[in-house]
C-alpha cells in the first residue's frame, strides 16, 4: 500500500475526463450559475414578507441579510447535490441520441481514430448531461423551495409573528430542500 | 262666572284641536341619504344610516319622530336646528339581506297608533305613516371567493408537480 501512494501517478486526459464525470465538483461557471440564482430565490422571501405580512424592510433589514445568505449556502448546496444525482440518469438517457449523432457527424471525417471518436462522444455526453442537469436542478429547486415556503409562511407559521415566520419558514424550506437533495433516488 | 268657564270650555274645545292639527306634517318633503354596510371583511355587522331632512307645508318643525323598518320601531335622532333627522340601526349580515327596505316614518301620533296595534297583534300595514323612505341595500361583499395566498400555493404545488413529474421520468 505504503509504495503504490509513495508512486506519483500522473493522470492521464481521459481519466480527468473521467474524474471529472463522476466527481460532486462543479465548475466555477456552474457554481456562479448556482450562487446567482439561489441568491436570486433566496430573496424573493423577503418581497412576500416586506409587502404581504408588513414586515419593515429597514428595520428588519440584518434580518434578511442573515436569512438571505443562509437560504443562498442551503439552496445552492440543493442544486448541486440534484444536479450531481440527475446528471448520470440523463448521461445515460441521453447516451444513444448523443453517440447516434455524432457518428454522423463524424462520419465523413476519414482522419478521425476511433479511440478520437469515442472521447469526442463521452466529451459531448458529459456536456449534454451537465447543461441539462445543471437547468433542471435550478428549475426542480426553485418550484421546491417556493412550495415549502409558501406552505410554511402562509398555512404552518401563519398565526405566528412575521419576524419568527420569516426566520422559520425560509430556514424550513431551505433546510427541508437541502435534505430531500441528499436523496439519492 | 258660569259664562267665562264656559267660553274657555269652548276655547278649549275648538283652539287646542287646532293646536294639535298644528304638530302634524303636511305634505312632507323629504331628503334622504343613505348609507349601508357594503362589506364584511372588516366589519362584523351590517350598519343602515337613514339621514333625512323634513320640510313640511304647514312649517312643523322639531318633530319627535319615530322609524318602523321591518317591525322593529326605533326613535330618530333630531339635530338642534330641528330640520335634519337621523336613524340608524345595525343587525347581522344574515339578517339584513340585499334588497328594498322600507322605512316608515311616524309622529308622536301615529307611533301611538302604532304601539297599539302591534300590541293587539294586528297588521300594522294599514296605518298611514308620515313618510316613508325607500331604501336599496345592494349586499355585503364577504371577500374573494378565493383567498390570493391558495391561489399562490396552488399555483406553486402545480409547477412543482411538474418538475417532479419530469424528474420521475428521468429515472
Amino acid at each position: 500500500m505504503a509504495s503504490k501512494s509513495k508512486t506519483p501517478k500522473s493522470l492521464t486526459k481521459e481519466e480527468e475526463l473521467l474524474l471529472q464525470d463522476f466527481s460532486r465538483n462543479v465548475s466555477t461557471k456552474s457554481s456562479a450559475l448556482f450562487y446567482g440564482n439561489a441568491l436570486i430565490v433566496s430573496a424573493v422571501p423577503i418581497w412576500l414578507f416586506w409587502r404581504i405580512h408588513q414586515m419593515d424592510l429597514y428595520q428588519s433589514g440584518i434580518l434578511f441579510a442573515v436569512g438571505t445568505i443562509i437560504s443562498t449556502y442551503l439552496v445552492a448546496l440543493a442544486y448541486k447535490n440534484v444536479k450531481f444525482v440527475l446528471k448520470h440518469k440523463i448521461a445515460l438517457k441521453r447516451e444513444d441520441a448523443v453517440s447516434r449523432e455524432m457518428t454522423k457527424k463524424f462520419a465523413d471525417d476519414k482522419r478521425m481514430t476511433k479511440k478520437e471518436k469515442d472521447e469526442r462522444i463521452l466529451w459531448k455526453k458529459n456536456e449534454v448531461a451537465d447543461y441539462e442537469a445543471t437547468t433542471f436542478s435550478i428549475f426542480y429547486n426553485n418550484a421546491f423551495y417556493l412550495v415549502l415556503l409558501v406552505i410554511a409562511s402562509f398555512y404552518v407559521l401563519r398565526s405566528i409573528n412575521p419576524t419568527f415566520n420569516y426566520l422559520c419558514s425560509v430556514g424550513l424550506a431551505a433546510g427541508l430542500l437541502a435534505l430531500f437533495s441528499t436523496s439519492t433516488k | 262666572m258660569a259664562t267665562t268657564s264656559s267660553v274657555v270650555v269652548l276655547c278649549c274645545l275648538f283652539v287646542l284641536p287646532l293646536c294639535v292639527l298644528g304638530d302634524t306634517c303636511l305634505a312632507p318633503e323629504v331628503k334622504t341619504q343613505t348609507y349601508t354596510t357594503t362589506e364584511a371583511v372588516t366589519s362584523t355587522d351590517t350598519v343602515f344610516i337613514i339621514e333625512f331632512t323634513l320640510k313640511c307645508k304647514n312649517s312643523v318643525s322639531n318633530m319627535n319622530l319615530y322609524a318602523d323598518i321591518q317591525g322593529k320601531t326605533l326613535p330618530v335622532t333630531r339635530t338642534v336646528t330641528g330640520d335634519k333627522y337621523q336613524v340608524s340601526f345595525s343587525d347581522e349580515h344574515a339578517n339584513l339581506p340585499s334588497g328594498s327596505y322600507n322605512i316608515r316614518l311616524f309622529d308622536e301620533e301615529g307611533f301611538a297608533a302604532l304601539r297599539k296595534t302591534q300590541r293587539s297583534g294586528e297588521d300594522t300595514g294599514a296605518l298611514k305613516p308620515v313618510h316613508t323612505i325607500n331604501m336599496n341595500h345592494p349586499g355585503v361583499w364577504k371577500g374573494p371567493f378565493l383567498q390570493s395566498e391558495f391561489v399562490a400555493a396552488t399555483v406553486a404545488v402545480f409547477v412543482w408537480y411538474l418538475a417532479y413529474n419530469a424528474r420521475s421520468q428521468l429515472q
